[in-house]
């Protein structure tokens, strides 16, 4: 007997991960051919989601449809408009520093590893070379950076016109996204209906409660970060905190080059202060605990349940297959990935024990 | 099938929406919920056809949500043993509106017939910003299944 439970076992998960195998294929060849225009659909999906409660919100109220939809794209282009006059003269600014900066950073960061790898060298009898190593990798890195931004520069007009897609996709999210979504929902088969429902009303949980989450995170790790340099007085603080921010989109991976930017930054200040260099980790740790202490538990608690080895993992292996995209998006699809499979998987064991009876 | 699966997909009938309004009136899930109420929540409602014979659902598999029977019938079976028959207006697998996990039955359409989906999504959505009601929703639906229970011990007590 128990033989015959654990053949059915294996013969469901064989059957789940057969279907799930397509899923996937059908998924990725979507993705394929929308690569062009991923970026604006994924945004306009986080923003459908951030946005939606508030029409449903004025939609109870006795506000028409388009006119809800109307009212917070307006406020949401107004707050942009403004957010981006605010911000853009400071970060241009900042950049700005930042550049200045970058020679002298290099520089310093050269002369320390020399002075580091002279020491070693003499301690283990072996000449390291770093100096040429350094200076080789450095000279590289700054023919990569050039041709990035030139690559940068070229691809910013496609990048604007594909980004004015945002707000019109995300006006028709609100405001039909519902009627298709059922409309496609009524194409499965009777046998699939529910369990079709009842995946997507999980997937769709999981997933807004994240994307709200991560965004509130984001802009408290922002705020954070940005009050924390500028108090310790640190250099260009509001593009450090910005990015900071953003940066904890990536877990484990994203507040140590957060940390190891910061140190970059406040090694290049003149007069260089050392108490910066532990001042400026300090910020983005007690960033760290705030996140893990409050925000975390309040906002993305249960929104997914995965193993950090899973995340890790998942994070490594979506980076090489898709790069930045996919560190961003690791997460939500293995989230994803696991509700349906766990969902596809009960459903076959069920039928297969009850065809055995 | 061709024709069941056709229809699945493209709408209900005109008028189709105030009969469904109707019949979700007369059942004591919505007793004292005002009628503008069921209709918000009968336009959410998915109306499925099936043939003779199909199975609906089966016991142990997950459910999304109750059904009502808008034409046709539906019987009720678990272990071999037919348990109800449904017709027009009658409800069932209101057990999932509680809880999703395990449908506790099968459940085959006896000739052609539509079912109304009512899912536990849409009803979560409702109560959301309409608690109060929601709340007598539940008590309903908490009767509902009070009485169901007590059928089914006396069912068992007199056998």
């Amino acid at each position: 007997m128990p033989e015959q439970v654990s053949i059915k076992t294996q013969n469901a998960y064989a059957q789940t991960f057969k279907i799930f195998v397509c899923m996937i294929a059908i998924i990725l060849a979507g993705f394929y051919l929308l690569s062009s225009v991923i970026i604006p659909i994924i945004i306009s999906f986080t923003l459908y989601a951030i946005f939606e409660p508030a029409t449903l919100y004025l939609v109870r109220h006795n506000v028409n449809h388009s006119l809800a939809i109307l009212i917070v794209l307006v406020f949401l282009i107004f707050f942009t408009f403004i957010a981006i006059g605010f911000a853009i003269p400071q970060l241009v600014e900042q950049i700005g520093l930042l550049q200045a900066k970058l020679p002298s950073i290099f520089t310093k960061l050269e002369g320390f590893l020399t002075q580091y790898s002279a020491e070693f060298s003499e301690q283990i009898g072996i000449d390291l070379n770093v100096s040429d190593m350094i200076i080789s990798t450095l000279s590289q890195s700054s023919s990569l950076g050039q041709s990035f931004l030139l690559n940068i520069s070229n691809r910013l007009l496609g990048f604007t016109i594909v980004m004015l897609l945002v707000p019109f996709l995300t006006y028709y999210l609100l405001k039909d996204f519902r009627s298709v979504r059922n409309h496609m929902m009524n194409w499965l088969p009777n046998a699939s209906f529910e369990l079709g429902w009842l995946i997507y009303h999980r997937v769709s949980q999981q997933l807004q409660a994240y994307t709200r989450g991560v965004m509130i995170q984001s802009v408290t790790m922002s705020l954070i970060c940005m009050i924390g340099f500028s108090l310790i007085g640190l250099d260009i603080p509001i593009l450090l905190g910005a990015i900071t921010g953003i940066l904890n989109l990536v877990p484990y991976v994203g507040p140590v080059i957060s940390i190891l930017l910061s140190l970059l930054v406040a090694s290049a200040m003149t007069p260089f202060d050392p108490s910066l260099l532990y001042l400026g980790v300090l910020v983005i740790i007690t960033a760290q605990v705030i996140d893990n202490v409050v925000v975390i538990p309040a906002v993305i608690a249960n929104a997914v349940n995965l193993h950090p080895v899973q995340v890790i993992l998942g994070i490594i292996i979506f980076g090489s297959l898709f790069g930045t995209l996919g560190v961003v998006l690791a997460i939500p699809a293995i989230a994803t990935a696991k509700i349906i499979f766990n969902n596809l998987y009960a459903d076959i064991l069920n039928e297969s024990q009850k065809q055995s009876l | 099938m061709r024709n069941i699966f056709w229809s699945n997909i493209f709408k209900s009938p005109t008028g189709e929406l105030q009969s469904i309004v109707e019949l979700w009136k007369d059942t004591p899930l919505f007793e004292n919920i005002p009628t503008t109420h069921i209709k918000f929540l009968s336009k959410k409602m998915h109306v499925r056809n099936f043939t003779t014979d199909e199975k609906i659902f089966q016991l142990g598999s997950q459910g999304a949500g109750a059904l009502m029977v808008l034409e046709g019938s539906v019987r009720i079976m678990a272990h071999k043993t037919e348990l109800a028959f449904l017709e027009t207006g009658d409800f069932f697998g209101e057990i999932a509106l509680a809880e999703p996990e395990k449908r506790t039955a099968d459940a085959y359409s006896v000739a052609n017939t539509r079912l109304v989906y009512f899912l536990k999504q849409d009803l979560e959505e409702w109560i959301e910003y309409e608690p109060r009601l929601g709340a007598r929703f539940l008590m309903n639906l908490s009767a509902t299944l009070a009485k169901r229970l007590f059928l089914a011990n006396k069912t068992i007590a007199n056998q």
